[in-house]
């Protein structure tokens, strides 16, 4: 298992620092494509193997390797510090220079005494993320080949060909979300965690224009303040608690590892993008496709909720805990409206991403075991439908030359495989029966049960989730233009992660029963000691929506044969009996043009994000200030499997 | 039997009135006439309309919104022209931009005159219009259920107008597939359909752009023939072809939507083919969209041999069959 | 009664009250207008009479979405009238009208689709307050099941008195009257020509008035469950409660979306809102969540209660 862990790292890793020399087109398709090929082995190997909870790190303990997490921190740092000086941006320095002063601090402090840390740590939730990492981040890698290849010979003829930086960039990143995923040693994972800020920072960045290079220091900036947070909760569990293990600080006594746990948190938010960080995910929507889809929706702004989550069960019922809860709902709520007024797909899709990844947040501050189930599931599902509309917004942008919503009107006819490709990960989004309405669904049952005053950001923010995508839903829809047929939608490579998002977003949802008892429920029993599920008889009723939903693509084989087709209600001035020509004032023919409504006199999206940042802004620091002041009763001790002998003594010792 | 008697929706569009006759008609919507109790409607949408109330006289502004409302009435429908302008044109009839009542435009079925009409003639003319639309549901229905019937039989000049009409409502959908609503069969009027009656086959080729008619000299005493599918005297599909030399070709297929799926389009090919028994090659062209003509004539034994641009939206594409030696009957 | 049974007086008896209801709507507006009115069963009448019109439609797939439309309608007033999870069946619900604005949609036509933007609208409007609906029946009651809601001894509306306002206010919007019609409006309203449904005729025109009537059986079912303690009074109410619904119709006119919005969204946050906090702070919600960590030994927890088939006192 720790071998199979190791390859999984490291192997993604190596191949990313090769694919950095490999300069052929159709070599680096053939490396790719291994590559990836055996990820996939490698991720479906580890889901299926049982679980040992805490691990030997095998390579990742040897000393060899302390040296060499040392080299590559200082590595990262000197990079970010001269980045910072050439763009003139001080924060940066700054914020690079207090994380590596609490470093190195740390370093003096405990000299060589750094205590004995249990490197990985595998359970079901580290195998649901490997999953998610492995699977989708590979399609995504398969994706990018055909779509970098007509973004550089077809569409952004202007952008330098870095391709084999790009892709070592993306396998860089996977290897280290793998890093993230299974570290147990919170050393390990702050060195994932600043690899993939720094893969994060260079992919925004790589059409070197002006605006991208702005964001890409944007999302440098945010993610190192989390850095710096995260470094902070380091230092602080090693002084007051002695332990360096994500596992031992989550079975620990409250009281002591409260503030770790803000600051991860903290850090965490970050991350994930909420409020008041959210600019750099908008921003970060420059970058090609397959970044927005690996980065910024599926899998590295996943890693910050799922540190919250970890965390759930020391913050849960505290009041770091609430205004965890607090950001993570109003995240969601302005998300949600904000997402209302915008056309241009891929800020929606940003919105969308950010807002749902504020339920994950408030559900990882309620912290209950229903909450914590109803956020797992919701990573799941949302990592998968996000991902599938990324990369069909990507193919849609590359054939019609705009991201616009308002250009992709009657996409149902010229585009109709992607269409209903789109159709089916929007139902994906919000749609009964399908796996995010299951997942808010448990959410909100998880929130009114632990505190019904949240309640009030769920609803109003599902009924403006509801509004964005049916109006997107629609425009695809629509048929004002006579078909344009396109030569060929999609690639090969492109087809395979289409097809496979798409079946996966239906498949899932018939399948969650079994994917809640296999892989959530366990995590949730090991977490809290009690279980949860959904009651028998509204699985069945959902799996009968979802077989009704999916008969509705059967209704097209009677095609139209006993219906007559007449033109559309113009007023009786059709011209020629079309419906979209009339004639029009002084006899001068005109055509109709629909737009959809962005509510702007309702929902202005400057007011929500200046508000917005405001009021997160002020919760983060009670959250943070709350933590260093409570005197929380230490709790009950709850056993996690796998608490690993070594730390079990040295929670005695301090 | 409860139908169209107890739930008539009304669609009332003022064409140049004076606005006499509209108030009239509001006015029996109002609490001393109520037509509501009796179930009607006053719907502003077509779609939802069984009677088309139109008032005032028809000027060329108008003309076409009432050919268009029409148009998007579903069957079955009725017409009442209320007010005397409506009707013959009134006072107004000899003004220069009026052509005269409604009916210059489309069929009415009911008149109601008076300068205004008065709501109790309105209400008089809406009734008797329900029983028109009953009458016409059931002619609808028996139609829709004779399909065994069907005869197919030369067209001659006096087929015209029918066929221009079948020509129109069959074509809407190649029109859907091309986007284009200009295609040659929409926009034929009825004296050029009368026209090609007449026509030799000579000019016909040259109108219908078929290969050079100097090829092979046209035969004079050829005419174009026209051969119609009946059901219960309602012609419901049609097929012209004409021959020059060895070769005849076939053109117009139409089949009319309700009647679709049933075979009569292949029947339809397989009369005209037989109508020129002395032809030894068939050539039939449709658009490159048109995917079931191409099965059609694929499963008569035609193959496609060229395509050729037309307009921007439409391509034609040209199919072929050479015919077996013995003659089909 | 026995859920099955239920389901299935349900499946025939809904669409014969819902179009009694719309008939008696019509009559009684034409009452307060001095009119006589149509007959009762007059929308029978225009259903048949849509049936028997020719299909016309402008674009070949448009009355697929108005048949799951209806399709979905009736599963969801299936769903609540066999006692299931309130939530789910608004969450049904939602995925119902949904399916009409994709229809809408799908029509392409310029009335059409400000007609299906509005209904959007209308959605967000009244969905928070459905919502938070469903979240205090679940606070007075303990659970999301429609039939143990309808069983609890107490009278809903007495502890929800917030709530059950402000469900008023977004059931005006759900039965789309006056003042917010503005997606497509019945009978004479002309504004917008015939909205959402404008492109739809015959036996499309036809599902979506059946539609309408089961909806609006499931909404007064939904107002009984307020008074579910006392059948008898909630029926009444729930009669009563549609002739309040005519009465907004006929002395109110159209609003604008905006005021529409705003109003509904405002009576959410203050009445709905308002009555869940108090309900909260009153029951000292949240309790702990120290004490879900409790040692393995506890047989596992569901989270919503068992869907038991027990009686119930809900009529039909």
């Amino acid at each position: 298992m720790a071998t199979l862990i190791c390859a999984l790292v490291l192997g993604p890793f190596i191949a990313g620092l090769g694919l950095c020399f490999v300069k052929p087109d159709r070599l680096r398709d053939v490396v790719v494509t291994v590559v990836t090929l055996a990820v996939w082995c490698g991720s479906v190997t580890l889901a299926i193997q049982p679980t040992p909870g805490a691990l030997a790190g095998g390579l990742f303990e040897r000393t060899g390797s302390q040296w060499a997490m040392l080299l590559t921190e200082a590595a990262m740092a000197l990079y970010v510090i001269w980045v910072g000086i050439r763009s003139w941006k001080l924060l940066v320095v700054a914020l690079m220079l207090a994380q590596t002063g609490i470093m190195a601090w740390l370093g003096f402090v405990s000299s060589s005494h750094l205590p004995e840390a249990q490197a990985f740590f595998v359970d079901k939730f580290t195998v649901i993320m490997a999953l998610i990492n492995g699977l989708i981040g590979g399609g995504i890698c398969l994706y990018a080949l055909g779509y970098m290849r007509g973004y550089h010979e077809d569409t952004h003829l202007e952008v330098t060909d870095r391709r084999p930086l790009f892709f070592a960039l993306l396998f860089v990143f996977m290897g280290a979300m793998f890093g993230i995923i299974f570290a147990n040693s919170l050393l390990w994972l702050f060195l994932f965690w600043e690899i993939t800020t720094l893969c994060s920072f260079l992919l925004i960045g790589y059409t070197r224009t002006a605006e991208a290079q702005r964001n890409a220091l944007r999302a440098l900036t945010m993610n190192l303040a989390g850095g710096v947070a995260f470094a902070a909760a380091i230092a602080w569990a090693h002084q007051k608690t002695g332990v360096l293990e994500l596992q031992a600080l989550i079975a620990s006594k409250q009281g002591l590892a409260l503030v770790p746990a803000a600051l991860l948190c903290f850090a965490g938010i970050t991350k994930s993008a909420q409020l008041p960080f959210s600019a750099w995910l908008l921003g970060a929507m420059v970058a090609p496709t397959p970044v927005s889809a690996l980065l910024h929706s599926s899998t590295m702004v996943k890693a910050g909720v799922y540190l919250v989550l970890r965390t759930a069960p020391i913050i849960a019922g505290t009041t770091v805990g609430f205004m965890v809860a607090l950001v993570g709902a109003l995240t969601f709520l302005v998300g949600s409206l904000a997402a209302i007024t915008t056309s241009d797909a891929k800020k929606v899709l940003a919105y969308s991403t950010v807002s749902n990844l504020g339920l994950v947040v408030l559900c990882g501050g309620i912290g209950t075991h229903q909450a914590v189930w109803a956020g797992v599931l919701l990573i799941v599902f949302h990592a998968i439908a996000k991902c599938l509309l990324f990369l069909c917004v990507g193919v849609v942008e590359h054939r019609l030359g705009s991201r616009d919503i308002e250009a992709m009107s009657g996409l149902i006819l010229n585009m109709p495989r992607v269409a209903v490709m789109m159709q089916i990960g929007m139902a994906g989004m919000f749609l009964a029966p399908f796996g995010m309405l299951i997942s808010k669904w448990a959410v909100l049952k998880a929130v009114v049960d632990a505190n019904p005053a949240l309640s009030v950001f769920l609803v109003f923010g599902s009924a403006a989730t509801l509004f964005f995508w049916v109006k997107w839903m629609g425009k695809l829809l629509e048929v004002f233009r006579p078909r344009e047929k396109f030569e060929a939608e999609y690639g090969a490579g492109e087809a395979v992660a289409l097809y496979g998002l798409s079946g996966a977003t239906s498949l899932t949802c018939l399948f969650f029963p079994w994917i809640s008892t296999q892989f959530i429920e366990p995590y949730v029993v090991g977490v809290y000691g009690v279980s949860v599920s959904m009651a028998p008889g509204n699985v069945v009723i959902m799996i009968i929506m979802m077989v009704m939903v999916m008969l509705f693509p059967l209704s097209f084989i009677n095609y139209g044969r006993w219906v007559k087709v007449i033109d559309a209600y113009l007023g009786g001035a059709n011209l020629q009996h079309s419906s979209v020509r009339f004639r029009g004032s002084a006899d001068k023919p005109q055509e109709v043009v629909t737009h959809n409504y962005y509510l702007w006199e309702f929902v202005s999206e400057t007011w929500l994000s200046r508000w917005g940042t405001v009021c997160a802004a002020v919760l983060l620091a009670i959250m943070v200030l709350s933590s260093m002041l409570t005197k929380a009763p230490a709790r009950k001790q709850t056993q996690p499997s796998g608490l690993s002998g070594k730390t079990a003594a040295a929670l005695t010792v301090r | 039997m409860i139908g169209f008697k107890e739930s008539p929706w009304i669609l009332h569009y003022d064409a140049s009135s004076c606005n006499g006759c509209d108030i009239e008609t509001l006015a029996c919507l109002t609490p001393l006439y109520d037509l509501e109790r009796l179930g009607v409607i006053n719907t502003g949408n077509p779609k939802h309309a069984d009677i088309f109330l139109v008032t005032g006289a028809v000027n060329p502004q108008s003309k076409e919104v009432i050919k268009n409302l029409y148009h998007q009435l579903p069957e079955p429908k009725v017409v009442v022209a209320l007010g005397i302008c409506a009707c013959t044109g009134g006072i107004y009839r000899d003004c220069y931009n009026v052509s005269g009542g409604v009916d210059r435009v489309i069929p009415v079925d009911v008149y109601v005159p008076g300068c205004a009409a008065r709501p109790e003639a309105i209400i008089d003319g809406v009734v008797k219009a329900l029983g028109v639309l009953e009458h016409k549901y059931r002619e609808m229905a028996a139609l829709a259920e004779s399909i065994d019937r069907v005869v197919y039989l030369q067209a001659d000049r006096g087929d015209a107008p029918e066929i221009l009409t079948l020509q129109k409502v069959a074509y809407q959908s190649e029109a859907e597939l091309y986007g284009d609503d200009s295609l040659p069969a929409l926009q034929q009027t009825l004296e050029e359909l009368e026209k090609d009656f007449e026509r030799r086959p000579a000019q016909e080729a040259s109108e219908l752009g078929a290969r050079a008619a100097g090829d092979h000299p046209p035969n004079e005493s050829d005419r174009i023939v026209f051969i119609k599918a009946v059901v219960n005297g309602k012609i419901i599909g049609s097929i012209r072809g004409y021959a020059i030399g060895d070769t005849a070709y076939l053109s117009r297929m139409m089949v009319h939507p309700y009647f679709r799926g049933r075979g009569i389009g292949r029947r339809l090919l397989q009369e005209v083919e037989q109508a020129f028994p002395q032809s030894r090659r068939f050539e039939a062209k449709t658009g490159h969209q048109s995917k079931r003509n191409h099965f059609q004539l694929g499963k008569l034994g035609y193959s496609r041999y060229k395509t050729e641009p037309f307009t921007p939206t439409v391509t034609w594409v040209y199919f072929q069959k050479e015919r077996t030696l013995q003659p089909q009957r | 009664m026995n859920p099955w049974l239920r389901l299935i007086i349900y499946l025939v008896a809904a669409p014969i009250i819902g179009g009694l209801l719309a008939g008696w709507d019509r009559r009684i507006s034409a009452r307060m207008q001095s009119r006589q009115g149509p007959p009762i069963l007059q929308p029978f009448y225009d259903v048949l009479k849509l049936c028997r019109k020719e299909a016309i439609v402008v674009r070949r797939s448009q009355n697929f979405y108005v048949f799951f439309f209806l399709l979905l309608m009736i599963f969801t007033g299936a769903l609540f009238f066999a006692g299931s999870d309130l939530l789910l069946v608004i969450f049904a619900l939602t995925l119902a009208t949904i399916f009409l604005v994709l229809g809408g949609y799908k029509a392409s036509s310029p009335y059409s689709f400000i007609g299906a933007e509005r209904e959007l609208i209308q959605i967000m409007a009244y969905e928070p307050m459905v919502l938070l609906t469903a979240v205090g029946m679940y606070m007075v009651t303990d659970s999301f099941y429609v039939h143990d809601i309808a069983r609890h001894p107490a009278l809903l509306v007495l502890t929800l008195p917030g709530i059950f306002l402000g469900f008023l206010y977004a059931l005006e919007i759900k039965f789309r009257k006056s003042p917010f019609d503005l997606s497509s409006s019945h009978h004479a309203h002309q504004e917008l020509v015939r909205g959402i449904t404008t492109e739809f005729s015959g036996r499309g025109l036809a599902m979506i008035e059946i539609a309408h009537w089961y909806e609006s059986v499931l909404l007064l079912g939904w107002v009984f469950l307020f008074f579910a303690a006392w059948p008898v009074l909630g029926i009444a109410m729930s009669l009563l409660v549609f002739g309040l619904v005519i009465l907004v119709d006929n002395v109110f006119a159209r609003l604008k979306w905006q005021a529409a919005l705003r109003s509904a969204w405002t009576v959410t946050a203050v009445l709905g809102f308002g009555n869940i906090l108090a309900l909260s702070l009153l029951r000292g919600h949240p309790a702990p969540p120290a004490a879900a960590a409790v040692p393995p030994a506890n047989p596992p927890d569901q989270i919503s209660a068992p869907a038991a088939a027990p009686s119930s006192n809900l009529p039909t």
